[in-house]
């Protein structure tokens, strides 16, 4: 079952969670979004039915990117490996490359992206899917993290 | 602690494969390091996605020697400006976001031309919240013609708008962050026109205060500036903001390190790499 962009939100602007050095805000999309799996690197993976990997960027990685000038997105039919390059992103400041959580076949590019970086900020979870990725194994997505658990790395990270 | 090298110049591919060595060796020693360098000849170097097509249309730097960047933001043309590349592992608290590095290391430069007498002060983006940034290729051609927030400015000449002195772009790799910036000191008397951007040195009779005209200045050469000594200076008040000491190196960083820099330097010296788009 894919994300439903459409899906109400929770009331309410979401959680802060008390950190050594400061608060750090979670969206309520983001608490939302219980059926992701995130990477280190901070991309979150959605395991569709169908064997089909999608994937983002998570709403903490757009908001510390700042403003998105452009991107470069793989071809479809290109091979990935997990924990490589997929792609980059451009902020004002900084270019940062995209990782792939799993391994397998990009067999969908959300191609509107590139024109309208704001919908990574606007629906990271929905309207802002980067790839959609034919995992080789699936058994591939239990290296990643849980919500909580990246919840927990978020936190850790120097602010 | 703060390891800092000044290095001998070298040519725009060997320096873009020191500064790739750079950050693989801050995310292995767990620091910061900085690296401070002169090139062997003038170079423009490009933004990590700028267009070729949008530097052969200036025909000031037609001939001139490219280079692409890891690193985003504009064109920099190099010979005159002091280029460095600083690198940091994600776990240390100026990693965490791009903001933070590129605040800490202009702050630092800005107290240290303050030492000298210099006011220079941070770009404030006053872009109300949300707003959409230009697209990537609306934006100008050269860093210095470009602002964002936190890029150093110092007060134009005469009675015109404020001039870029100072900016600086990152490349944010899985384990470290590479910023590269540059602080133009002089202008290069080898081009003119769109290439030519006011420096340091132009305004420096006007903006200096008077206070500081008896000053025991380190880094302030008979000519007004040395750009080894602001250097210097630069990297010990950055580490003092960190509450760390500053160590330099003797020796250049690339030596030991020749045949990892320049297996990377190939990268740096295709044209699949420097005509990517």
């Amino acid at each position: 079952m894919r994300y439903d962009p459409g899906t109400p939100a929770v009331t309410g602007a979401g959680t802060c969670g008390e950190t050594g050095s400061g608060l750090v805000f979670f969206p309520e999309e983001y608490v939302m979004a219980t059926d992701l799996k995130f990477a280190k690197t901070h991309e979150w993976v959605r395991p569709e039915s169908d064997g089909v990997a999608t994937v983002g960027i998570s709403s903490y990685a757009v908001e510390a990117l700042t403003d998105l000038v452009f991107m470069q997105l793989p071809a479809v039919g290109k091979r990935v490996k997990a924990g490589e390059s997929f792609g980059e992103i451009e902020s004002v400041k900084a270019v940062s490359d995209l990782y792939a959580p799993v391994s397998g076949e990009v067999v969908e590019v959300n191609t509107a992206l590139p024109g309208k970086l704001e919908t990574l900020g606007q629906d990271p979870y929905g309207a802002g899917w980067v790839v959609r990725i034919k995992a080789d194994n699936p058994a591939e997505l239990d290296n990643l993290l849980d919500q909580g658990a990246y919840e927990a790395l978020v936190r850790s990270q120097p602010h | 602690m703060l390891t800092m090298w000044w290095d001998n110049p070298a040519d725009g591919p060997t320096n873009m494969a020191a500064d790739e060595c750079l950050a693989a060796e801050a995310e292995q020693r767990g620091c910061l390091l900085l690296r401070v360098y002169g090139w062997t000849e003038t170079t423009v170097s490009l933004g990590a996605f700028q267009k070729i097509e949008d530097a052969r249309q200036i025909p000031e730097i037609d001939g001139v020697p490219l280079v692409r960047r890891p690193s985003g933001g504009g064109a920099i043309l190099h010979g005159s400006d002091l280029t460095y590349a600083a690198a940091v592992p994600k776990s240390h608290p100026w990693g965490a976001s791009p903001q933070t590095l590129y605040d800490a290391l202009h702050g630092g430069m800005v107290a240290v031309l303050s030492r000298h007498g210099i006011q220079a002060w941070p770009y404030a983006d006053s872009a109300p919240a949300g707003t959409v940034p230009p697209g990537h290729d609306d934006q100008p051609f050269f860093c210095f013609d470009r602002r964002a927030a936190g890029d150093l400015l110092m007060a134009g000449p005469g009675s015109g708008p404020a001039s870029k002195i100072m900016g600086s772009a990152q490349r944010r790799l899985a384990g470290a962050v590479l910023q590269h910036g540059s602080l133009l000191l002089r202008g290069n008397t080898l081009v003119g026109g769109a290439a030519r951007h006011v420096a340091v040195s132009d305004l420096l009779a006007e903006v200096r205060l008077p206070e500081a005209q008896g000053l025991d200045a380190e880094g302030l050469d008979a000519e007004g500036l040395d750009a080894e000594g602001l250097a210097r200076e630069w990297g010990r008040r950055i580490a003092a903001t960190l509450g760390a000491t500053v160590g330099e190196e003797d020796s250049p960083f690339c030596r030991g390190r020749e045949q990892e820099v320049a297996a990377l330097a190939s990268r740096f010296r295709e044209l699949r790499w420097t005509l990517r788009r």
